[in-house]
């Protein structure tokens, strides 16, 4: 027995070692490199220059409005993909033909990558020849052709509508299997009781249900608040920086003002913010087992 | 056992052969150079593979790679910063873009490369593209195509109310209001390009701020943006977009957007690159017979201020390479008098040799090629090479500023300040 112990870290040291290497290493990089100025790597010619990117990212417009479309963004696409997710998921949830492929339909947004499904709702959203301006001008209800993508609020809009369409069904999937875990005698129970059906929902599935819409959201908080591939494809940030987000900041200041250290910052402040609502979630859910 | 042994000895001799041809191969192999050329497949497409092979010949003892990128620069950019940042030796060669070399060059990843050239050999490609790749008496690479902006117009629709091709901007205006209003079509637009706030939007108004007599940096090299041809071209472009001469989808446009919907005859004027008239005069192409081009006008009182605004590629060599020289030479050849002849022919690539344009093969062949070399006589650069590593910064400054007018959240005056104030702070 002592011998297995002795032998077990040394079994599993070359994992653990490409772990740290692939893992670790990336993000004491990025840390180190966002304290640095004019720095590309934190071997070769690098110059530490304490909180001044901090200090700069904080002084600029284009930083902070990044931060409140990305926290805008989040806090209006979750709530209401997750409303969604649960009422598809009570649909999804009950017993009828064809069941299986109508959860294989609603699964269908999800599974589209995220790049190629924005690129198809810009097209369809296009002002000269989109879809959605010649439908609605062909029935009459506009005269003039909508700046969908090309408007400011209109383009975050687009941008909040294309999100909730593709991933209600994600919350959708993973309510349905916490759905599934509630056992059938507690609904019999209730039925014996003479519950209402709003009160076999508020007192029964609801709070059984917590553990999956803690973790969902939870999820969904995490991807929102990182959205890149979206912004990128659909709009790219624009008009203006309207729906620019953080990780696309970050992106243009590392790829396009050649800026490591700046885009090493914004990126640690959005890792601080996503670990610290995480933190929160994590906490709430514990809680909730108790 | 004697027969054996004489059959082992053989044997023995054929797999001595064998070994001497084996270690003999990669010698040969060392003979020749090999080389990668990273270069976009839309941008140079049939004319790549064709100018690859004949220009191995005749350089000799290279062979090379090509390794087809993004022609969407910024994508590439992203490409080149990842392998440059990690020092990568590959690829050797790179297209870059008239606006990278200042950039690239003062970041350390592009080789100079004039010792490979003489003067008579540099003077022969036009002077104002390759001042964009000149750096502190340096050249950093030499051009490769060009990708100007130009006024592309409805000539069966000019010719039919009458009206002479536009030189100057208040006829341009008072022309496509005038069409859009005869012609009663609500799927007209008056004037269409690139406005979404991309570099194309940045190079859009120096177009218009230039033939407004305004020029970026002042004979002393100080930034000379907000004044009154920057107000004046400014409020000119949002006014062109109040009065709905511009469709306010323009703002979302890229050059290639614009390009389909005047294609679609849905526009009287375009202004964008020149790489949209392969298309447009193609054999299945709407407006085949109708399109023309000329020089982008200038406002009243300051005729031939206006210039071209030029895109367009160069070949680099990566600083890394192990083979600079085999590089060079390569480039040499890749841009001589005859490629240059060919891609125009093959690919409806525009030279970056004055004297191409007067080819006789160009003239009779590509027509359309040699009349946009009399655009390019008043070629202009962006203010890339002097600014450096700063460009990208600049430039998005710019393209911010002027989206914020256009779109109505400051007045061109505020807008121009803010651009002035914004890149005074990060000039070096």
């Amino acid at each position: 027995m002592k011998y297995a112990n002795r032998a077990g870290p040394a079994f599993l040291a070359p994992a653990l070692l490409i772990i740290a290497f692939v893992l670790l290493f990336p993000i004491f990089q990025t840390i180190v490199l966002s304290f640095g100025r004019n720095s590309t790597s934190i071997f070769i010619g690098y110059e530490y220059a304490g909180l001044a990117n901090y200090q700069r990212l904080l002084n600029t417009p284009r930083f902070i409005t990044s931060l409140s479309n990305t926290i805008l963004f989040t806090a209006v696409t979750v709530p209401i993909e997750l409303a969604i997710g649960i009422g598809l998921a009570l649909v999804l949830d009950r017993n009828f033909r064809g069941k299986g492929l109508l959860r294989m339909a609603a699964l269908f947004p999800w599974a589209l990558p995220t790049a190629l499904n924005a690129l198809m709702w810009r097209w369809m959203f296009n002002t000269e020849f989109g879809l959605f301006n010649s439908m609605l001008s062909d029935l009459g209800l506009i005269a003039e052709r909508i700046n969908w993508l090309g408007g400011i609020p209109s383009a975050m809009q687009v941008m909040m509508f294309v999100s909730i369409w593709k991933t209600s069904s994600f919350m959708a999937l993973l309510l349905l299997a916490g759905l599934q875990t509630i056992p059938d005698d507690l609904y019999e129970a209730g039925s014996v009781d003479g519950t209402s059906r709003f009160s076999e929902f508020r007192f029964i599935t609801l709070p059984l249900l917590k553990p999956a819409i803690l973790v969902s959201v939870l999820l969904r908080t995490m991807d929102a608040m990182r959205a890149f591939e979206l912004p990128f494809n659909l709009t790219d940030g624009g008009p203006l920086t309207s729906t620019e987000t953080l990780s696309l900041y970050a992106y243009r200041a590392i790829f396009q003002y050649v800026n490591f250290n700046l885009g090493s910052s914004a990126i640690l402040i959005q890792f601080i913010i996503i670990m610290s609502i995480s933190v929160f979630y994590i906490l709430m859910i514990r809680r909730g087992d108790l | 056992m004697v027969a054996k042994s004489k059959q082992s000895k053989r044997l023995f001799t054929i797999a001595l052969l064998v070994i001497i041809a084996l270690l003999a191969l990669p010698a040969a192999a060392q003979d020749n150079v090999e080389l990668t050329l990273s270069i976009g497949a839309r941008g140079f497409g049939d004319a790549a593979p064709i100018l690859i092979e004949a220009c191995e010949n005749e350089v000799g003892g290279i062979s090379v790679e090509w390794e087809r990128i993004s022609d969407v620069p910024n994508e590439s950019r992203s490409i080149y910063v990842t392998n440059f940042t990690a020092r990568n030796s590959k690829p050797d060669i790179i297209a870059v873009d008239v606006i990278w070399p200042g950039d690239f060059a003062a970041r350390g990843w592009v080789a100079p490369i004039e010792d490979y050239f003489s003067d008579d050999e540099l003077a022969e490609y036009i002077p104002g593209f390759l001042a964009a790749a000149q750096v502190g008496g340096s050249t950093y690479a030499i051009p490769l195509y060009i990708d100007g902006i130009h006024l592309f117009y409805r000539a069966d629709l000019l010719e039919k109310y009458g009206f002479e091709t536009p030189t100057t901007w208040e006829a341009l205006i008072a022309q496509a209001e005038a069409i859009v209003e005869g012609e009663n079509n609500p799927d007209l637009a008056g004037f269409i390009s690139m406005w979404a706030k991309i570099e194309g939007l940045f190079m859009n108004w120096l177009a218009f701020f230039q033939g407004a007599g305004g020029s970026f940096f002042d004979a002393d090299g100080n930034l000379a943006i907000n004044n009154e041809a920057g107000v004046k071209s400014l409020s000119t472009m949002v006014s062109m977009l109040e009065a709905g001469v511009a469709p306010e989808s323009i703002l979302t446009f890229r050059p290639n957007d614009a390009r389909l919907l005047f294609q679609q005859e849905r526009a009287v004027f375009l202004m964008v690159q020149d790489f949209v008239l392969a298309t447009l005069t193609a054999d299945d192409s709407p407006v085949k017979d109708a399109v023309q081009f000329t020089r982008v006008p200038y406002f009243e009182g300051n005729d031939m201020t206006n210039t071209t605004v030029i895109g367009g590629f160069l070949l680099a060599v990566n600083k890394h390479s192990e083979n600079v020289e085999a590089a060079a030479d390569f480039i040499k050849c890749f841009t001589s008098y005859e490629s240059q002849v060919q891609a125009s022919l093959i690919q409806g690539k525009v030279p970056t040799r004055p004297a191409v344009y007067d080819d006789e093969r160009i003239v009779a062949e590509a027509p359309g090629v040699a009349a946009l070399g009399a655009n390019f006589v008043y070629a202009f650069a962006r203010p890339s090479a002097q600014t450096g590593t700063a460009y990208p910064e600049i430039s998005e400054i710019m393209q911010t500023e002027i989206s914020a007018a256009l779109l109505g959240e400051k007045s061109p005056e505020q807008a121009l300040a803010d651009a002035e104030a914004q890149i005074l702070a990060i000039m070096p």
